[in-house]
């Protein structure tokens, strides 16, 4: 009896550990995969002197805007009357002031991104942004 | 010396998860996120808009189009336009900026323009397409 006592005093380490480093593993890849999902194909333009984000608003709507002039939020590709349906829809649940980010190609003609904003200002929202990588 | 061998050869499991559960955690912890992306906000007119706002004084004009910039109608190359601005900045960093963009410009050239009045301090930018 007292030699039972003291084997369970000391911890079965190895398995412990075994355990720990598992459920680490499984947190941090459970914590990269809620990111937002972005199309790697886009280029995007240099800029030199802005700032870095920071901290992104939690409401923000990424649009990715390819060369050709596709658009695609999370991968999934958009007309703009799709485009439009779906910023009128997040407007009425966060509100005019939610951001809305255009991640475009470098290569990409105004044409393109004029259309994606005149879409979102007739949706209502004028807080616009264009992504651009830090050119460092 | 067979004994010794022997004993060498069972690789002892807690130490080397121990050791590979710190690096871990040292990785981990020194990992940092590299920010490489910069948000340039800009303005919208609102549709039906755009007129009201023509030819107020004040205004600044930047043109962009393919491959060349105008500062007020001037064509001029960027490190005279990014000197230009970084004076007008400073004097009034409120004043309004069109940004006129043609349509066969790159969205590169429309991020340069953005980005130099940014640099100068300058934060009203609207954009707008050109006609």
């Amino acid at each position: 009896m007292k030699a039972r006592s003291d084997e369970s005093l000391d911890t079965p380490m190895t398995q412990m550990m075994d355990i720990v480093f598992l459920l680490i593993i499984f947190f941090v890849v459970t914590a990269s995969v809620d990111k937002d999902v972005v199309d790697e194909s886009i280029n995007l333009a240099q800029a030199k002197s802005a700032p870095a984000v920071e901290t992104v608003d939690p409401r923000a709507v990424t649009i990715n805007l390819t060369k050709k002039g596709e658009v695609n939020i999370a991968l999934r590709p958009m007309s703009m009357q799709a485009l439009y349906n779906f910023l009128v829809n997040m407007r009425t649940q966060s509100g005019n002031s939610m951001p809305v980010l255009i991640r475009c190609d470098a290569k990409t003609r105004y044409k393109e991104i004029g259309n994606v904003m005149d879409t979102a200002a007739k949706a209502g929202l004028y807080r616009v942004r264009l992504v651009a990588m830090l050119d460092q | 010396m067979k004994r010794k061998k022997a004993e060498n050869l069972s690789v002892q499991m807690s130490s080397m998860i121990d050791i590979v559960f710190l690096l871990l955690i040292y990785f981990i912890v020194t990992a940092r996120e590299e920010i490489t992306e910069a948000h340039l906000s800009v303005n919208l007119p609102a549709p039906g808009a755009a007129k009201a706002t023509e030819n107020k004084p004040k205004m600044l004009e930047i043109e962009v189009h393919q491959g060349q910039y105008r500062l007020n109608g001037a064509p001029l190359e960027t490190d005279v336009i990014e000197s230009m601005l970084m004076g007008l900045g400073r004097t009034d960093p409120s004043m309004t900026v069109m940004v006129k963009v043609a349509f066969d410009a790159y969205a590169s050239e429309l991020v340069t323009a953005l980005d130099l009045c940014d640099k100068a301090g300058l934060t009203n930018l609207n954009v707008v397409s050109l006609r």
